[in-house]
């Protein structure tokens, strides 16, 4: 009986954070399609200010 | 602000100006050796080597001059804020001396404070610029061009990882455990710091990093310049030990000399056809070097600006920043902008 009581609280237990990890955000995966690429900005016109 | 045309007459000034940089720390050391290179000439304070009782041993780049005391820089043709946070009291001295002012904090309550110097600075006839870092500043200025590929822009989201200094790491520490603050339909709303997860893809080679809301002042300034936008948000990375610590003092010290950070907007809005659509661009390096070049940027078109920018505080993307030609400025200090071009997928944001 003793053995009984443990594993349903062990098992209560493990449900509760399991729980609690999956309501805590949503999370999820990075995209998978798709990725980053260079942006280019126009430059100012008659303006470099990478040099004096 | 500055145009192009007057681009010319105005950088003739920029050998004449002396800018005072307060703060020679990672991200300052950076400011002033782009300012250096542009033709500036630079005065550096640093309160921290004051404070050690040894002002010779601030580290200032070459040709830069250091000088003991603060008041001394209130002399110069601008004043460049790099210390850490509160900014607003030393804003509020520049603004008392008539001297433009450029400020790279990014402390929520500082932020606002130093917004409600605006009537000062009008009445002064004082230029100040907030918010000129990475985030809020190179995030605002991503923030500006995303909207100029909408026709209409209801959400704007930022999401931040890295940090520069130690000052930095321990700002950072300090937002993920206090109250964050965004723009929802129509009105603010503060929500716990370390709450609101979210897994952020962050540009190459930051990747995916999960995000969490904290008090930064991004949705502050951007609900300044986008005012008709219904939903702003901001987060920041962090780890499970960093929320678990959040409220706690910082129990590992902060990397001396920052590490590789990134940042990320996402509007949300739609085109002329009424389709809705979602565009993202980020950019990603050391954390130091794009808040250093934000600032730089901003500190030399406000030295070309002159007197055609209106007395006030500003940011960096409010319109009257021209925001764009920032964007131009920063990526032409080295700041490597992207884009994504996958189709982004909808968060509860």
């Amino acid at each position: 009986m003793r053995l009984l009581r443990r594993a349903m609280v062990a098992l209560s237990l493990a449900g509760a954070i399991a729980g609690l990890l999956r309501i805590r955000g949503k999370g999820g995966v990075p995209p998978q399609e798709g990725g980053w690429r260079e942006l280019s900005v126009p430059p100012r016109a008659g303006e470099s200010t990478a040099s004096p | 602000m500055v145009s192009a045309t007057e681009s010319d007459a105005a950088r003739l000034r920029r050998p004449q100006a002396i800018v005072g940089v307060v703060g020679c720390g990672v991200t300052g050391f950076r400011v002033v050796a782009h300012l250096l290179r542009a033709g500036i000439r630079v005065a550096v304070h640093d309160p921290a080597a004051t404070a050690s009782g040894d002002g010779s041993r601030v580290v200032v780049p070459r040709g830069a001059v250091a000088v003991d005391v603060v008041d001394d820089l209130l002399v110069a043709d601008m004043v460049v804020l790099c210390t850490p946070s509160p900014h607003a009291p030393m804003v509020s001295r520049c603004i008392r001396a008539g001297v433009p002012v450029v400020s790279i904090g990014d402390d929520l309550a500082d932020v606002r404070a130093m917004l409600d110097l605006d009537r000062a600075a009008v009445a002064g006839g004082v230029r100040a610029v907030v918010g000129a870092g990475m985030a809020p500043g190179l995030s605002g200025l991503l923030a500006a061009y995303l909207s100029t590929q909408l026709d209409m822009v209801d959400e704007l989201h930022i999401a931040v990882h890295g940090t520069a200094g130690p000052a930095c790491a321990r700002q950072h520490h300090d937002a993920l455990g206090s109250r964050s603050i965004g723009w929802h339909d129509g009105q603010w709303v503060e929500l716990p710091g370390g709450s609101g997860r979210e897994l952020v893809w962050f540009p190459e080679p930051i990747a995916a990093h999960d995000c969490y809301r904290a008090a930064i002042a991004d949705p502050v300034l951007l609900r300044r310049s986008f005012p008709s936008v219904e939903r702003l948000s901001a987060r920041v990375s962090a780890t499970r030990r960093d929320r678990l610590t959040a409220r706690l003092p910082m129990l590992t010290p902060p990397h001396a000399s920052g590490d590789l950070g990134a940042v990320r907007a996402e509007a949300r809005g739609a085109r002329a056809d009424g389709a809705r659509h979602d565009v993202i661009a980020g950019a990603a390096g050391a954390t130091a070097d794009l808040a250093a070049a934000v600032c730089a940027a901003v500190t030399m078109a406000l030295l070309d600006a002159g007197d055609s920018l209106a007395p006030g505080v500003h940011s960096p993307s409010d319109d009257s920043m021209r925001p764009l030609d920032l964007l131009a400025r920063t990526v032409a200090l080295g700041v490597r902008l992207q884009e994504f071009t996958g189709v982004a997928r909808s968060t509860s944001w």
